[in-house]
């Protein structure tokens, strides 16, 4: 009987193997296809279900003590060369398997309910179970270089994923955006790789982290080379994790359905490049510049993201900037040279910002019963509010979600954040400060999304605003009141929906005891000798005055959004907004970025590519077509020559010829 | 006297051509579609016989080898023969000539003719890759002209003329290069002329001499990669070809100029190879930043596609010039990869146009709507010739990469320049095949374009064409060893010959920029 870690290939292989056999049938019997809602659904669910039964065979495997599996094979060769790939089970990587398949198949069964009406059911199925595959394959990769081959494929699939409601605009480009920007961080991905490769002759994460290290310290490199390759390959996790100025694509990647949200852009994908970076621990860990410059890219991103959040007025758009920002606490603590922690907040995270996410798609499904099918206004929440009276389940998992990201003692964000604020405070304490202000702001805007969502009083049926949202985004009112609409008020999702809800409200509020800093069993699977460290070095003076610092700041955030927004005693749009106009455009415009980044590469690339193009056809083919017509005149002149003797040719032909060799004879 | 497998797949097509007229059909093309058919698998099939009763993928040398005089006055022989430079690409042709055959289902106008010159084209381009004579060899390439030039002059676009008349003038002028560096090969140092390619590795040409000889045949084969500036034929003919004759223009004509390159300017001539190979790897990065930005302003589709095919020849070069067995494997993959993947998305261009009788960009939008299978075609397609890891094309580009980085005969700081250069092709690709993507099959549908063209689905011939090109191109993606070990034993004599080559030139102060004397002694001993 093999051991589960040995049978882990499977893991990444079953969803993939349903994924490929329903696009078939898509491809050659769509109409079919398409009519087997169900059974394909629950195909695919059993696919990624029996993955994650697995996944948790590979993780009591773990908890019990088995060391690394390791399976390789040789895929590539070529004179000496030879390029193995295969698969790795560690601690690191059977808490990803669990996490991911968990939350895959939770968000599957979401989704059923979600997609129950729209017409691509069963490919948005086949594109889930396709990232399911390539996700887990991605956790199970032995070296970088088979992490870049999965990390393109999650990356395809979220392209795949966003633009699946192809028919629009925003989904089209914002697929597009998501895939060429993190493209550059591939693009410094790859280099890094291969110059990697160059300097340590290895793909391997621990073979090329003690070889760099040699080489530095043996002088055959010197060690700004190494740093330059570790932060080209940071431009990979940067980009697929949405770290400052590479985090552009991910609001834009909420034009996606809302499980995918939750799935990829909020739990899995994103946090691929937290997780890569914790891989590369060993080779980042002897370089002190290089821990620098990911924690302040981290701490950027976090502060960044928060400060946009305060802002936003579309539900998801919202979570998602507080996306960016808690993938920047993570990279902060990877910086911080805290991989544990990093991971840690990476797990909690996962389950509350998918429960917050799935709770907003439950809102957007429900509010599109009352405004109609435009995401517009079905994600706004101007029109929203007074949500909880309707919707009980979405709105106290919503609320535990808001309690544990905003940590709140004993609620899971508590005790990942503030084991990454606690590493940050004793290696960098100026980041600390930063991560501190944001854990302020982020109690802050995670209130401010629930009170707008779900307290007071309902405004769906305004029309006026409806008519002032839809004309801001540039749309006719006539082309919207088509679709007609079906309630006054919204309704409760049904089970499909609440039920993953109430499944991660669970872990989202109680995960967190599984890393307290006395006895951190979460430590203890990844690296157990730091976790008897931590246990060692606790102490209840150090903890208290920092936990209890960052719980204030989180209860300040809290109390200025019940004023603002639930007592309506302070008018922030006034007080605040009024008050600093450029601070508020600043924000509200997401810091210029897009702008930014629009004029100069996007407008920049358009009118290179004009420039060259146009040099292609004037000049290159104009001197072409230049020779033609000149030879077209001296065709004239040669006619002479042309006696139409074939013995003549043939002489011109061969003196040419003996002419050659005898100047190369004499030459050589 | 073992069945002469490579001398019956480049003549039975032909033969079978020339029974064409008789082939009973009222003029639509309806009977002798199938009998073409017929005949581009038979050929396919002797191809696949002959790799597997005759060819030996770990023996480096020729094989499935055949030598008639013909006219030992002229020293001209018929011999063929097949190494691992030949045989990967003479199965991708008649692969590729039988789904052309399929793909030309449609053609109504003059069918018999039209067989008759793919047929032709089918024999003549295995002989390309076959013989083993130089003298035969420039015949073949001759002679292959002239059935593209008919096929382009008559089946073609609107520019149809113009087109075909720039390909004729273009390749014939440059193949006069190949003629002439032919000959004074045959003659030089005396003694009765051979043509024989194992007579001439033989032979030990004096180093100007063969700077010369490379000079003139790189400009010949580098029409036909082809290499930037001599590419302007491409988006032409290509602009202007039908589905059928574009597969075959992409899939097989540019590989006949990477295969000569490996055959002519490697092997005959390595010393001349370690002075020009510092050149290669220069135009081949500029081939790959140059054509996928006028790609990427292309709105004609066909041209865009075309410019892509340009910009993916560029890393052929560069692995040529990467004296590794990597990256000249690599090379040769991309060759392969491309062919498959060129092949696909020009067949879908195609398929495309036929519904919507336009190929502007800006005519199209939404089309993705009524026809979700083209879409699906497309995506896989397009994501192929983006490099997709699982797919043909990242594999190749990867062996390129990682070949030319770790290769022991550019400086450090040549080999950092020109990744990084070759890597901004990895952010240009996606920008113009998404965008592509984006503006023909997302958003709303156009509505004029609805209006007046029947946007039917892909029909199952269609998706069996692409199915057909996508098995092997995600194959080689899932376990490229499938296709590199057929060739692997005579790369890496290739590249022994020319690393060999390499250490005995003296690298010249030209040279002397790029390569480093430190950096070369380890590598080339070993």
């Amino acid at each position: 009987m093999p051991s589960a870690a040995e049978l882990a290939w499977l893991i990444p292989v079953l969803p993939l193997a349903g994924a490929c056999l329903v696009g078939l049938g898509l491809i050659s019997f769509n109409r079919t296809v398409n009519r087997l809602r169900k059974p394909v659904a629950l195909l695919l669910i059993s696919c990624v279900g029996a993955a994650a039964v697995l996944s948790y065979a590979v993780l009591a495997e773990q908890l019990a003590g088995a060391g690394a599996t390791e399976v390789l094979f040789n895929w590539a060769s070529a004179g000496t060369f030879n390029l193995q790939m295969g698969f790795r089970v560690d601690a690191l990587a059977a808490v990803m398997l669990a996490l991911v398949t968990t939350i895959a198949v939770l968000v599957m069964v979401y989704s059923d309910g979600y997609m129950a009406h729209d017409k691509g059911y069963v490919r948005f199925f086949t594109y889930l179970a396709l990232f399911s595959s390539s996700m887990l394959g991605l956790v199970i990769s032995p070296n970088l270089l088979e992490i870049y081959v999965f990390w393109e494929l999650v990356g395809m699939c979220s392209y795949l994923l966003v633009g699946f409601w192809y028919d629009r605009d925003g989904a089209a480009n914002a697929a597009q955006k998501a895939f060429v920007v993190n493209r550059v961080g591939d693009f410094g991905l790859l280099l890094g790789i291969l110059g990697l490769f160059w300097a340590t002759g290895s793909f391997g994460f621990e073979e090329i982290g003690t070889r760099l290290q040699e080489a530095v310290a043996g002088g055959g490199l010197s060690s700004g080379v190494a740093v330059l390759l570790c932060l080209l390959v940071f431009m990979g996790p940067m980009a697929k994790s949405a770290q400052f100025p590479l985090h552009v694509w991910l609001p834009d990647a909420m034009e996606g359905p809302t499980p995918i949200s939750a799935l990829i852009h909020a739990a899995t994908m994103v946090a691929a490049g937290v997780f890569l970076v914790a891989r590369l621990q060993p080779v980042y860990e002897p370089f002190a510049a290089v821990q620098l410059t990911i924690a302040v890219v981290g701490t950027i991103t976090l502060f960044l993201g928060a400060s946009i959040a305060l802002t936003q007025q579309d539900l998801k758009k919202g979570l998602a900037y507080s996306t960016v920002s808690q993938l920047g606490y993570m990279m902060l603590a990877m910086g911080c040279g805290a991989p544990v922690a990093g991971m840690f907040h990476l797990v909690t995270h996962a389950f509350f910002k998918a429960m917050l996410f799935l709770g907003s798609g439950s809102v957007i499904h429900a509010m599109e019963e009352v405004v109609g099918h435009e995401p517009v206004l079905a994600q706004d929440m101007r029109l929203m509010g007074g949500l909880r009276k309707f919707m009980p389940v979405t709105s106290t998992t919503f609320l535990i979600g808001c309690v544990a990201i905003a940590g709140i003692p004993p609620l899971a964000g508590f005790w990942s954040k503030d084991e990454i604020l606690g590493q940050a405070f004793n290696s960098f304490p100026l980041l600390w400060g930063m991560g501190f202000i944001t854990a302020g702001m982020t109690a802050f805007y995670m209130f401010r999304l629930y009170f707008l969502t779900f307290e007071g009083e309902f405004r769906g049926n305004d029309k006026a605003m409806a008519a002032q949202l839809l004309a801001a985004a540039g749309k006719g009112t006539e082309e919207h009141e088509e679709h007609g609409h079906h309630a006054e008020h919204p309704h409760e999702s049904g089970w499909q929906m609440a039920m993953p809800l109430a499944v991660l409200a669970v872990p989202s509020a109680l995960v967190g005891l599984l890393g307290t800093p006395w006895n951190s069993r979460f430590a203890g699977l990844l690296d157990p000798e730091e976790a008897a460290e931590m246990a060692e070095h606790f102490s209840w003076g150090e903890f208290l005055p920092l936990a209890g610092l960052s719980v204030a700041v989180s209860v300040a955030g809290i109390t200025v959004a019940v004023l603002a927004y639930a007592l309506r005693r302070l008018d922030l749009a006034t007080a605040v907004a009024g008050r600093f106009p450029a601070v508020n455009a600043f924000l509200a415009n997401k810091w210029y970025l897009d702008a930014i980044n629009d004029k100069l590469f996007v407008q920049g690339s358009r009118k290179l590519a004009r420039s060259v193009l146009e040099v292609d056809s004037k000049v290159v083919d104009g001197v072409v077509n230049l020779t033609g017509l000149m030879t077209l005149g001296s065709g004239e002149g040669l006619k002479y020559f042309e006696t139409g003797r074939a013995q003549f040719y043939a002489l011109i032909v061969f003196g040419g010829v003996i002419a050659l060799v005898v100047l190369f004879g004499s030459l050589g | 006297m073992p069945f002469p497998w490579l001398s019956a797949s480049i003549l039975f097509p032909i033969g079978a051509a020339l029974l064409i007229p008789f082939v009973p059909d009222k003029g639509d093309g309806k009977q002798v579609r199938w009998f073409a058919l017929g005949v581009a698998l038979v050929t396919f099939l002797i191809t696949v016989g002959g790799y597997l009763n005759g060819y030996d993928p770990a023996v480096e040398g020729l094989q499935l080898a055949q030598h008639i005089d013909w006219l030992p006055q002229l020293g001209l022989a018929w011999s063929v023969g097949a190494d691992g430079i030949s045989m990967p690409l003479i199965l991708l042709t008649s692969f590729i000539t039988a789904l052309a055959a399929l793909a030309a289902w449609p053609v109504t106008f003059k069918p018999k003719l039209f067989y008759f010159l793919l047929l032709a084209m089918d024999g003549g381009q295995i002989a390309v890759f076959a013989v083993q004579d130089l003298l035969l060899f420039f015949l073949a390439w001759e002679l292959e002209l002239i059935p593209v030039y008919l096929l382009l002059a008559i089946w073609g676009g609107k520019k149809r003329q113009y087109a075909a008349t720039k390909f004729i003038l273009y390749t014939a002028g440059s193949s006069l290069f190949i003629l002439l560096a032919g000959l004074a090969m045959a003659f030089y140092g005396g003694g009765t002329p051979t043509f024989e390619y194992t007579a001439l590795m033989a032979k030990d040409f004096s180093a100007q001499f063969q700077l010369l000889c490379y000079a003139g045949l790189l400009i010949a084969f580098g029409v036909k990669l082809p290499i930037v500036p001599l590419h302007t034929w491409l988006p032409d003919a290509h602009g202007e070809a039908t589905a059928p004759v574009h597969m075959l223009l992409a899939g097989i004509l540019l590989k006949m100029g990477g295969y000569a390159l490996l055959r002519f300017n490697v092997q005959l001539l390595p010393d001349a190879h370690a002075q020009f190979a510092p050149l290669l790897v220069v135009l081949g990065v500029v081939n790959i930043i140059y054509a996928a930005l006028t790609s990427f302003a292309q709105r004609n589709l066909k041209r865009k596609i075309a410019y892509s095919s340009i910009s993916h020849m560029g890393f052929v070069l560069i692995g040529i010039g990467s004296f590794s067995a990597l990256g000249t494997s690599g090379a040769m993959l991309q060759m392969i990869s491309h062919g498959l993947i060129g092949a696909s998305l020009f067949f879908l261009v195609g398929a495309t146009y036929d519904r919507t009788h336009t190929l502007q960009l800006d005519e199209m939008g939404g089309v993705g709507q009524k026809m979700r299978k083209m879409f699906a075609l497309w995506t896989v397609c397009s994501l192929a010739s983006l490099a997709l890891p699982g797919m043909s094309g990242f594999v190749s580009e990867l062996m390129v990469f990682v070949g030319f980085v770790t290769s022991e005969a550019y400086t450090l700081s040549f080999r950092v320049v020109m990744a990084v250069l070759a890597a901004v092709g990895v952010i240009l690709t996606p920008i113009y095949l998404l965008s592509m993507l984006r503006e023909i099959f997302f958003g709303k549908e156009n509505a004029e374009l609805a209006s007046h063209s029947n946007l039917v689905d892909a029909e199952p011939r269609e998706i069996y064409v692409i199915s057909c090109l996508l098995v092997p191109i995600i194959g080689i993606g899932l376990y490229p060893r499938i296709m590199t070990d057929s060739y692997r034993a005579s790369i890496e004599a290739l590249v022994r010959r020319e690393t060999r080559a390499m250490a005995l030139v003296n690298p010249t102060p030209a040279a002397g920029l790029i390569r480093q004397a430190s950096l070369q002694a380890p590598a080339l001993t070993g």
